[in-house]
């Protein structure tokens, strides 16, 4: 007699729940977490660095900005680590744009190009009524793609009063009082000092990267190659709060319940996996009963 | 033959490139400039052909019917959908509208998506790694397990701690194996380069 199939579709739906249960719960249990308040339970939470050393260096560096300064963010993050600079990154721009720059923005990866548009589509959404940003496009090949971006940034189909104001001052990058340069792993603020500072000195040079960049970055700012540097997700948030604040809160920042949570998960998981092998080893008969 | 080609190829271009650098002279940027575009003009190309290369991969697995047709046919659509968006009469090219639409409402949020569950993916490899019982994973996994307290997000005088303690692991040790990296790395990619110049193969060493 053959066994209905019924009860065997039945458990692999369980055993599929089953499996699926944690990470669900996980995810259920993190949205949870952006809804509650940062001081649950007497506890205060604190993302941002209450060092704001780095945070003051990024205002002292837009506060050197001349009125209606031209700014060229040149946006070369990457798809893996943006999610960790993403809100310095808003707050960056809504500082500028607050401050009365021009902004243009260029990439030299692709990732960052894909990045980039995502980013400018949505602040075309937002409007807001500040001044929109030149796009310069995609300029490929990265390092050298750069190099040959120092004396032609300008595309010849640009349009634009910003482009305009770029190209009367001689369309490279000599035409900028900042590059704000999004750092990610295929190109980092350090090709911009090895290739861009030795031909263009006078351009003052300020970065965002994530905190795998920090180590290889921090260097470039003791040296002044470097005027401000945000690389760590706390001192980058120091900024972002600071903007925040200046703006009356229209630049948004990020949970710091949700980081908890996520982080005490992570933790959990880690002890219990240490422990496991000990617990085993301590009561050898059950386990080999389970296993 | 081949290699002194090669060796004269990249010692002509370096030279040029680092003159300059070095030296202002007209002449000598338009030379340097016209190598720059030249390796563009390549870059473009490896790009181009490496994404040709995939494509008819993955167009020879449809066409053979390959166990992964799903992957395939995702794989292809989306290449020739913003090939068609770029390409099309009147589109203005990788800024076109269209373009940017694809990018911004469906690659970009995929792709983010996919890179969000690089946790869960860490979660189950610390798992795994730590059932195989190997001492490597197990010092990584407790490394890992300190960083994670040091990095908790409390305030007060102990969050203070926690975050002099991470930036203390961060600014000595972490960056001190970083930067032997990278100067090992620097060291080794300056003799490779330097045998190449010379002519230096492993039939000489």
């Amino acid at each position: 007699m053959s066994e209905s199939p019924r009860p065997a579709r039945r458990k692999v739906v369980t055993d599929a729940v089953r499996e699926a249960a944690p990470v669900l719960a996980l995810l259920v249990l993190l949205a949870l977490a952006t809804l509650l308040p940062p001081d649950l339970a007497g506890v205060a939470l604190r993302l941002e660095s209450a060092d704001r050393t780095r945070a003051n260096g990024m205002d002292a560096a837009f506060d050197r900005l001349p009125e209606r300064a031209l700014v060229l963010v040149a946006f070369d993050a990457d798809l893996g680590t943006y999610a960790e600079i993403r809100p310095v990154v808003r707050a960056a721009i809504a500082d500028l744009q607050g401050r009365g720059a021009r902004l243009a923005m260029v990439s030299f990866t692709a990732e960052g190009r894909a990045l980039a548009v995502a980013e400018l589509s949505r602040l075309q959404r937002l409007g807001g009524g500040v001044e929109e940003i030149a796009d310069l496009g995609f300029a490929g090949a990265a390092e050298a793609g750069l190099i040959g971006a120092i004396a032609r940034i300008v595309p010849s189909e640009a349009e634009g009063s910003i482009v305009e104001a770029i190209r009367s001052r001689g369309a490279d990058l000599d035409a900028f009082a900042l590059a704000l340069v999004v750092s990610g792993g295929d190109l980092s603020v350090r090709s911009w000092v090895e290739q861009v500072l030795p031909r263009v000195p006078d351009l003052p040079i300020a970065a965002i990267a994530p905190t795998f960049l920090e180590p290889e970055l921090a260097p470039y700012l003791r040296t002044g190659q470097l005027r401000a540097l945000l690389a760590t997700l706390p001192e980058g948030l120091a900024y972002a709060d600071g903007v925040a604040a200046a703006d009356g809160g229209r630049t948004a920042s990020v949970g710091a319940m949700p980081m908890l949570v996520g982080l005490l998960v992570a933790l959990g998981l880690i002890v219990q996996s240490l422990m496991a092998p000990l617990v085993r080893q301590s009561r050898p008969d059950r386990w080999r009963r389970i296993g | 033959m081949r290699r002194s080609l090669t060796a004269g190829l990249a010692l002509a271009t370096g030279t040029i490139l680092l003159l300059d650098l070095l030296i202002l002279n007209p002449s000598l940027e338009l030379l340097a400039g016209g190598l720059v575009e030249l390796l563009i003009l390549l870059a473009a190309a490896a790009a181009v052909g490496g994404a040709a290369t995939l494509g008819a991969h993955h167009l020879r697995d449809l066409a053979r019917g390959g166990p992964d047709r799903w992957g395939a046919v995702t794989l292809v659509g989306g290449m020739g959908l913003i090939l068609v968006a770029g390409l099309r009469p009147g589109s203005t090219g990788s800024s076109d509208p269209a373009v940017n639409w694809l990018v911004s409402a469906l690659l970009v949020p995929i792709a983010s998506s996919l890179f969000a569950l690089v946790f869960l993916f860490l979660l189950g490899a610390v798992r795994r790694g730590l059932s195989i019982g190997t001492r490597e994973a197990t010092v990584t996994v407790a490394a890992a397990g300190v960083m994670v307290v040091l990095l908790l997000p409390i305030g007060g005088a102990p969050g203070a701690g926690l975050a002099t303690a991470a930036a203390w692991v961060r600014d000595v040790p972490l960056a001190a194996v970083f930067r032997g990296l990278l100067i090992g790395i620097a060291i080794l990619v300056s003799v490779s380069a330097a045998r190449i110049l010379l002519g230096v193969g492993s039939a000489d060493d």
